[in-house]
């Protein structure tokens, strides 16, 4: 239990710029371990980039990011690969675990790389192509390759964009699996605020700025989401809240 | 079969083909994944220019010369550098920067021969000729080739990985900057070494074809890799043979060879149902 009380991440103000464009202006938060934290906001808001500025992919203007995690794994945001490309999942695995080519061979990497698609639900996908492959497989994949290196810490971006309601609710499974079952701390980035409030235990909403940060039920809130996304039609009405913001919170 | 092959220049225009046939294969594979074949197009075009640059500045008079080879691998070089600095640098799409890189280069190379009175035609430039290689040639072939499979072996996951996704590749401590700019470099040499053999007009048909009917027929990676590398090898045999038994050129039949290659090998992957297009569908996004 000590080890779930430790920080796994902390952020303190944070800013990141595009050139003159300051998409990130003072952010801070913190990530226990074991946590599984959801980053929420308008298009345009910053969630994409805070998670490259995690883990290094765009340069931060200052701030400090602490990781106290020893491996970070990251999903990008992907739907689908080019047909052109007939890379196979094993092939693909393989650019992690083989040193020098692109084929796992019949030892231990394969072992691995079956073990590691098993974990999560998909060891019926490793002879298949990446461009044959569903988006919610193909996600399933992305997340087998984040997880190959055994990281403490993962990074989901927008995992769920593109699949429908029955593939949302097998991945949602596949994500309180990776934070029960695995104790994997995850920060995810998702515009599903019913799934948002059922999978996380810390919401953090950013729209340049953190407009909030807190525990589901504090975070999505009409108030707070209104403030962020600004005043959408469907998202605050006169008497209510309709659309996406979580049911239970209209009681 | 094998008596047509029996004089000399026969005899090194068929290693010619074995060597580098295979190696076009194997380049044609990572080129046609990452999207670039018309890069290798526009970069074997803009030669003309090195042609013109070459006798004008009095650096190579010979088109089949080795002076005008050095000419033809530093000016592909630059072509390339250029054209990928410009990906880099600019907003405009690749397909933008090729198609100016490539016209201007073509025009400029017309006008300086243009000017060039009592030069030879361009025949031997636009079709290539490899039936005129020496000895030196074959040995200078097999030497790029070496160099060639050395760079794709070492750098076959770091290519692979950026066509998957660049960020990931970032993620694993890949120098994408410095690998692009050496894919094109390894793709102008290619380019450069072989003009003079196989033509400005052909070359980048045989670096691409290979890759493409592999493509039609593969089920993994390493399938196409070794398919294609394949399908260079047996198009280029082929074509030598059929050149040198029909009285035909031999660069077009070289082509022909493979595209014929290309053909069988769509008719096949329609019989077993592969290399089709295949965007998902929302029936396919809804499986999970």
């Amino acid at each position: 239990m000590e080890a779930h009380s430790k920080s796994c991440l902390s952020v303190e103000h944070l800013n990141v710029s595009y050139g003159q464009n300051h998409v990130l202006e003072d952010i801070s938060f913190q990530i226990e371990r074991g946590q599984f934290v959801c980053v929420i906001g308008p298009n345009g808001g910053g969630k994409s980039t805070l998670l490259k500025a995690l883990v290094g992919l765009l340069p931060i203007r200052s701030g400090i990011i602490r990781k106290e995690a020893e491996k970070i794994g990251y999903v990008p945001q992907q739907l689908r690969i080019d047909a052109a490309v007939p890379l196979r999942v094993d092939e693909f695995l393989s650019l992690k675990l083989s040193k020098r080519t692109v084929w796992l061979g019949p030892g231990q990497t394969r072992t691995a790389a079956e073990k590691k698609l098993e974990e999560i639900g998909a060891a019926h996908l490793i002879g298949r192509q990446l461009s044959e492959l569903s988006g919610g497989e193909f996600q399933r994949v992305l997340i087998a390759y984040a997880l190959l290196d055994n990281p403490d810490l993962l990074l989901l971006d927008e995992p769920m964009t593109g699949l429908d309601v029955r593939g949302g609710m097998s991945f949602d499974g596949l994500l309180h699996h990776l934070n029960d079952h695995l104790g994997m701390t995850v920060l995810m980035v998702s515009h599903d605020l019913h799934l948002v409030d059922h999978v996380s235990d810390q919401v953090l909403c950013i729209n340049r700025t953190v407009h909030c940060h807190g525990s589901p039920d504090q975070v999505l809130q009409p108030g707070n989401l209104a403030k962020a996304y600004g005043h959408l039609p469907g998202l605050v009405s006169g008497d209510g809240i309709e659309a996406f913001i979580p049911i239970a919170k209209l009681k | 079969m094998w008596e047509i092959f029996q004089t000399p220049e026969l005899e090194r225009a068929l290693l010619i083909a074995m060597i580098a046939g295979p190696i076009m294969g194997l380049l044609g594979t990572f080129i046609t994944l990452r999207g670039m074949a018309f890069f290798s197009d526009a970069i074997s075009h803009a030669a003309l220019t090195g042609v013109g640059l070459g006798v004008a500045l009095h650096l190579a008079h010979d088109v089949y010369g080795p002076g005008m080879q050095l000419v033809l691998i530093v000016f592909c070089c630059i072509v390339g550098s250029m054209m990928a600095w410009l990906f880099e640098r600019t907003s405009l799409r690749a397909d933008t920067v090729i198609a100016f890189s490539y016209s201007g280069a073509v025009a400029l190379g017309v006008i300086l021969i243009s000017q060039l009175k009592g030069y030879q035609s361009l025949e031997g430039v636009l079709f290539g000729e490899i039936l005129f290689s020496s000895n030196q040639d074959v040995w200078m072939i097999l030497a790029l080739s070496a160099l060639v499979f050395a760079f794709l072996l070492l750098n076959m996951k770091a290519l692979l990985l950026c066509v998957v996704h660049e960020d990931l590749a970032r993620i694993a401590g890949i120098p994408i900057r410095k690998l692009n700019y050496s894919f094109v470099l390894v793709i102008a040499l290619v380019i450069g070494f072989l003009l003079q053999q196989l033509g400005a007009l052909l070359i980048s048909g045989l670096i691409v074809i290979p890759a493409a009917a592999s493509r039609m027929v593969a089920t993994s990676f390493r399938q196409m890799l070794l398919l294609s590398a394949g399908f260079g090898l047996l198009a280029g045999v082929l074509g030598i043979a059929a050149s040198a038994q029909l009285n035909l050129p031999t660069g077009p039949a070289i082509v022909l060879a493979n595209v014929a290659f290309l053909m069988a090998a769509m008719a096949l992957g329609a019989i077993l149902g592969r290399g089709k297009l295949n965007r998902p569908s929302t029936s396919q996004l809804d499986r999970v």
